[in-house]
């Protein structure tokens, strides 16, 4: 009974707060009312979406983007954070005005819109400098898409 | 006293210094600039060219002097930090692709690299939308009303998509009387009694930024455009409701007309029935055996005819020899008498009309027999004499025979007696064989003719 009591007291707290920084969420999101992402992420989002369809015709299967990185609960602001630091590389002199404003724009503005400590810089910055592929973009800009309607509808909910 | 004059000395001094009338300000160029109020105002206007946007700034003052005055943006940008406008004339804008549209920005005015002021805005909260075009209103005679169409440039553009947009409009005479409508879509119904006829009209319309997202300020007004309503429509009708309604009135005054005409004769009878006069009845029956009978009640009818007066005594003598000649009818020599008198014609009708009641009463009734219609038959037959009204006492006797019964059918069965109330003669035939001098009452003026014998006649 005393190794019982001993193990609750020296054993729970410590993984308490070892498992705290895993459920807890790292960004905060303001724009969850949707206003900024339905009138200006949105369009850019569609915008490039269709200038990427017109440009190149991507295979079947999908390319891996941020395969360790999901929209999961409660990690949605650190998945688009880390989606809109991705969108910045694909910033390219090649590409057109327009592209690269509507590619800012979405990086920016969802930066803009949440308040995350970064971390893990460096390994997210490896990773985005493999893929610059326009399929890759396209894939990416999706999940960033998804990952915005979880959000709105996870708020609608509440 | 010192410390007195002193307090004073240095409050003027002190009033002095702050009014700087004696040119103390170490600074006076920037103290005066800054006395100066640089105060200013933007909107920004969304895809005005293209994928452009425009932002633009003044100031409030325009006696400000803005020689060497910069305006600068910073914030929400893309991919920039700061973006300084250009001038033209008293203007300040900027026209580019790289508003990022989500958070505040700054707007710095520097003179000389020195910020003077600065201003926190959000670009999607002040966007002035472009003004409305191609304003038109047309005439819907059908529907009486005015469909009033403009068109605006929002609706191809991707951001600023939703607009409230406000149509006014007046009579031209009336100054500064407008009337305004809120609508949402680009299409507006105006009703045409709602408006003055054979009026001019001039119409126009803004709009604004439906305040989901973007905010901002009215645009200008569209180009003018004007109409006329049409006249009152009471004089000219419709060439078919005209027909119409004319000959539906005079249908309506030719059914008055006749109705007034066919009143009493038509329709009177039909709609209140007079009750049944019996004199006409009793002629009408007569008629219908034999149609050319002249059956009347009325006593002219037989002025031609010569009319004895019997004498009561003669009269039974004359019965009781016609009697043993034809048939062993019976008659009552009060009932000669009736007869006889009832030949008088004129009189006849007023003498027996009460006649009907005594017979209800039970009195023994004088019954004409078959013989006794006989004999009635020879009392009436001298009454024939008159060549003049042949035709006419012919029918007397006939009718007379009509009324008590058809010519040879003396013996026929008679049926049961229907009698009138309003003092008609009736013949009240029995048959059981009553004694057909069987006095009847004191009066010797009744005579009774019963309407059986009418139905037996038929």
């Amino acid at each position: 009974m005393f190794h019982v009591s001993f193990r609750y007291i020296f054993g729970i707290p410590p993984l308490i707060l070892v498992l705290l920084p895993v459920a807890s969420s790292d960004c905060d999101i303001e724009g969850k009312d949707g206003r900024e992402y339905q009138h200006v992420l949105m369009i850019s989002i569609n915008d490039l979406d269709t200038m990427i369809k017109n440009r190149t015709n991507c295979p079947n299967n999908e390319p891996k983007v941020l395969k360790k990185h999901a929209c999961d609960d409660n990690k949605e602001g650190m998945f688009l954070y880390r989606a809109a630091r991705k969108l910045k590389q694909f910033v390219k002199m090649n590409n057109s005005e327009d592209f690269n404003l509507h590619l800012s724009r979405v990086s920016q503005g969802t930066l803009q819109l949440l308040n995350c400590t970064p971390k893990e810089d460096n390994k997210s910055v490896k990773e985005q400098r493999k893929q610059k592929s326009l399929c890759s973009l396209g894939i990416l800009l999706q999940k960033i898409k998804t990952c915005w309607n979880k959000i709105l509808r996870g708020s609608k909910e509440h | 006293m010192t410390i007195l004059g002193t307090a004073f000395g240095m409050v003027f001094y002190l009033l002095q210094a702050v009014s700087g009338e004696s040119g103390y300000a170490q600074n006076g160029e920037f103290e005066d600039a800054e006395l100066d109020d640089y105060s200013f105002s933007c909107y920004s206007q969304l895809e005005v060219d293209g994928t452009q946007h425009l932002l633009t700034c003044a100031f409030d003052d325009p006696d400000v002097n803005s020689t060497n005055l910069e305006f600068e943006i910073c914030g929400a940008l893309l991919n920039v930090k700061c973006l300084t406008f250009d001038k033209l004339q008293e203007m300040y804008f900027i026209k580019t692709k790289k508003f990022l549209l989500i958070g505040d920005s700054e707007i710095h005015v520097k003179l000389g690299g020195k910020n003077i002021t600065s201003k926190k805005l959000n670009i999607v909260k002040i966007v002035k939308p472009e003004a409305p075009f191609d304003i038109r209103v047309i005439y819907r005679e059908g529907a009486n009303d005015f469909l009033v169409t403009f068109n605006t440039s929002h609706s191809q553009k991707k951001y600023v998509k939703e607009l409230m947009h406000e149509v006014a409009y007046r009579q031209e005479k009336n100054e500064n009387d407008w009337m305004c409508v809120n609508l949402s879509s680009t299409k507006l119904t105006l009703l045409q009694r709602k408006l003055q006829p054979d009026a001019m009209y001039e119409i126009k319309v803004r709009s604004i930024p439906n305040a989901n997202y973007f905010q901002g300020f009215w645009s200008e007004w569209s180009p003018t455009f004007h109409f006329r309503t049409p006249e009152i429509t009471g004089g000219k009708m419709d060439p078919v409701l005209l027909t119409i309604s004319i000959l539906s009135f005079f249908s309506v005054a030719l059914m008055v007309i006749l109705a007034c005409a066919l009143w009493k004769k038509r329709i009177k009878p039909i709609v209140w029935p007079s009750l049944p006069d019996h004199k006409k009845t009793l002629e009408q029956l007569c008629k219908k055996p034999k149609k050319n009978l002249n059956v009347s009640f009325n006593p002219e009818s037989f002025l031609d005819c010569q009319i004895h007066k019997v004498d009561g005594i003669q009269a039974r003598d004359e019965a009781e020899s016609f009697l043993q000649d034809t048939s062993p009818s019976q008659l009552d020599e009060s009932e000669k008498q009736r007869l006889g008198g009832g030949m008088q014609g004129p009189i006849w009708p007023s003498e027996h009309a009460a006649i009907t009641p005594k017979a209800f009463r039970g009195d023994s009734p004088f019954g004409c027999l078959a013989g006794s219609i006989s004999m009635c038959e020879a009392l009436v037959q001298p009454s024939s004499r008159s060549p003049d009204c042949r035709e006419g006492c012919k029918n007397g006797p006939h009718v007379y025979q009509g009324l008590l019964l058809g010519p040879g059918t003396t013996n026929s069965t008679v049926p049961t007696p229907s009698t009138f109330q309003s003092g008609i003669l009736t013949l009240n035939p029995t048959a059981q064989g009553q004694p057909m001098l069987t006095p009847l009452g004191s009066s010797q003026e009744e005579a009774y003719v019963t309407m059986s014998s009418f139905y037996q006649n038929q």
